[in-house]
């Protein structure tokens, strides 16, 4: 349970960001989904359950945010989770250009398959939304990703020297 | 990966994605009841701390900014504030003589006044969460009063309505979100119909008759139809009508007078006794 403490915190902080975002930060009026990111950020980096675990807490969180669809969110995340897991166990996740090609499409598969599952989503320019929002996740997920990386390993590098 | 683990895998990520659409139904009931969920309302009182707190640091640091700013710029501003308070006062003026006239007027007609309301105060801690949806949530909830289905104003007209209200936040949902409808009417000609969200910046006013008198740049107002909303609260302009003369129907395309993801400090109309719902 204590893995899924530092990511729960960070998905917190990344809803409390993304429900602040200023508008100039939107592209054809479209806003990154810094939750997702986060998702898939932390799940390239780890196991398929562990993935889906985050996933289901991901889909909690921004659902309960947003007050609509709960369902949705949670199971489409819990399966990009996993979907973001498989990734690991067959890709070198520590190249730059995995997390980026990851993020856009998954990306698409997770929004696919929201606006797929949600009647209430219209789908006037869900094309458009979508493209610019994998193109957009796709180039934080770099930076979100090089930066979790970081302050992971200085946490592993605190707590081995903790030990010794 | 060997088969047990592999299966305990399997299991897990069945019995979430179990778990996730059981909580999606139990919260379809729960907006259906007007009664929050449980587990939504612990997630959203977690998440409270953190967006306040960001919330409340944007606020201070676009002040900070603000007092920053050079000399010259801000005596500008102050003679520009100073210009607009004496235009404003001489308006007032104007203002409380038309109001002390029509409270006269309204007396002698014994007319009772159209909206019984007290407001709430609140501020958006939360906006635009996600790209689909245009939901906002306030820092006031139902301790506060903020009660569900209940109208959210600023100064310059309705924002929309709270969706769901729990002891410390309400989740409002814009005019604009694509689940939106309310009874709207063209202020001049009384034309009324229903104005739904398209979940873009702009509305459309529906169901008018086929030879409605709507014109470009008409106030539009609510309706009242339905009392849930109250009547005559600003949503926006006209801004183009369409006139199918093959169906036989007229609506028209409105611009809403308040911007939703620019709000920051709204008001929530507490409804007199017997008017919701």
């Amino acid at each position: 349970m204590t893995r899924y403490a530092w990511p729960t915190l960070s998905l917190l902080v990344a809803v409390a960001i993304q429900g602040n975002l200023p508008s100039f930060v939107s592209v054809f009026g479209v806003q990154p989904d810094l939750v997702l990111v986060v998702l898939i950020a932390y799940s390239l980096a780890a196991d398929p359950a562990f993935g889906a675990g985050l996933g289901f807490i991901a889909g909690l969180i921004h659902g309960s945010a947003v007050g609509m669809s709960v369902g949705s969110f949670i199971v489409t995340r819990t399966l990009t989770g996993l979907l973001a897991g498989l990734v690991t166990t067959r890709l070198f996740s520590e190249n730059p250009v995995v997390p980026a090609l990851s993020a856009f499409w998954l990306t698409l598969a997770c929004e696919g398959a929201f606006v797929f599952a949600n009647p209430r989503v219209r789908f006037a320019h869900v094309v458009g939304t979508i493209l610019v929002k994998c193109a957009y996740n796709a180039l934080l997920a770099l930076a979100i990703n090089r930066l979790l990386r970081h302050i992971e390993t200085r946490r592993k590098i605190r707590l081995a020297n903790a030990r010794i | 990966m060997g088969p047990l683990v592999r299966n305990k895998t399997i299991f897990t990520i069945a019995t979430l994605l179990v778990v996730g659409i059981a909580i999606g139904v139990a919260h379809s009931r729960s907006l259906d009841s007007a009664r929050p969920l449980l587990v939504q309302q612990a997630v959203r009182g977690v998440i409270h701390l953190p967006a306040a707190s960001l919330n409340r640091l944007l606020l201070f640091g676009a002040d900070s900014a603000r007092a920053l700013r050079p000399r010259s710029m801000i005596q500008r501003e102050n003679n520009n504030l100073r210009k607009r308070v004496r235009d404003l006062t001489a308006e007032n003026a104007s203002l409380r003589e038309a109001a002390s006239e029509n409270a006269l007027l309204r007396k002698q007609l014994a007319l009772k006044r159209s909206l019984p309301y007290n407001t709430i105060a609140a501020s958006v801690i939360l906006r635009r969460e996600s790209n689909w949806f245009h939901t906002a949530t306030i820092d006031r909830g139902s301790r506060a009063g903020v009660e569900r289905s209940a109208a959210v104003v600023n100064h310059l007209g309705l924002i929309g309505q709270v969706l769901e209200s729990t002891a410390f936040n309400a989740q409002i949902v814009s005019i604009t979100d694509p689940s939106s409808a309310i009874g709207a009417a063209v202020q001049r000609s009384r034309s009324s119909g229903i104005l739904h969200g398209q979940g873009a910046d702009y509305l459309v006013l529906t169901y008018l008759p086929k030879d409605a008198d709507v014109r470009k740049s008409d106030l539009v107002v609510t309706s009242g139809v339905g009392r849930v909303i109250p009547k005559g609260l600003v949503i926006g302009r006209v801004v183009k009508v369409v006139r199918n003369t093959v169906a036989g129907t007229t609506s028209a395309l409105v611009r809403p007078s308040v911007r939703f993801d620019q709000a920051e400090q709204v008001l929530v109309i507490k409804p007199a006794q017997g008017y919701t719902q």
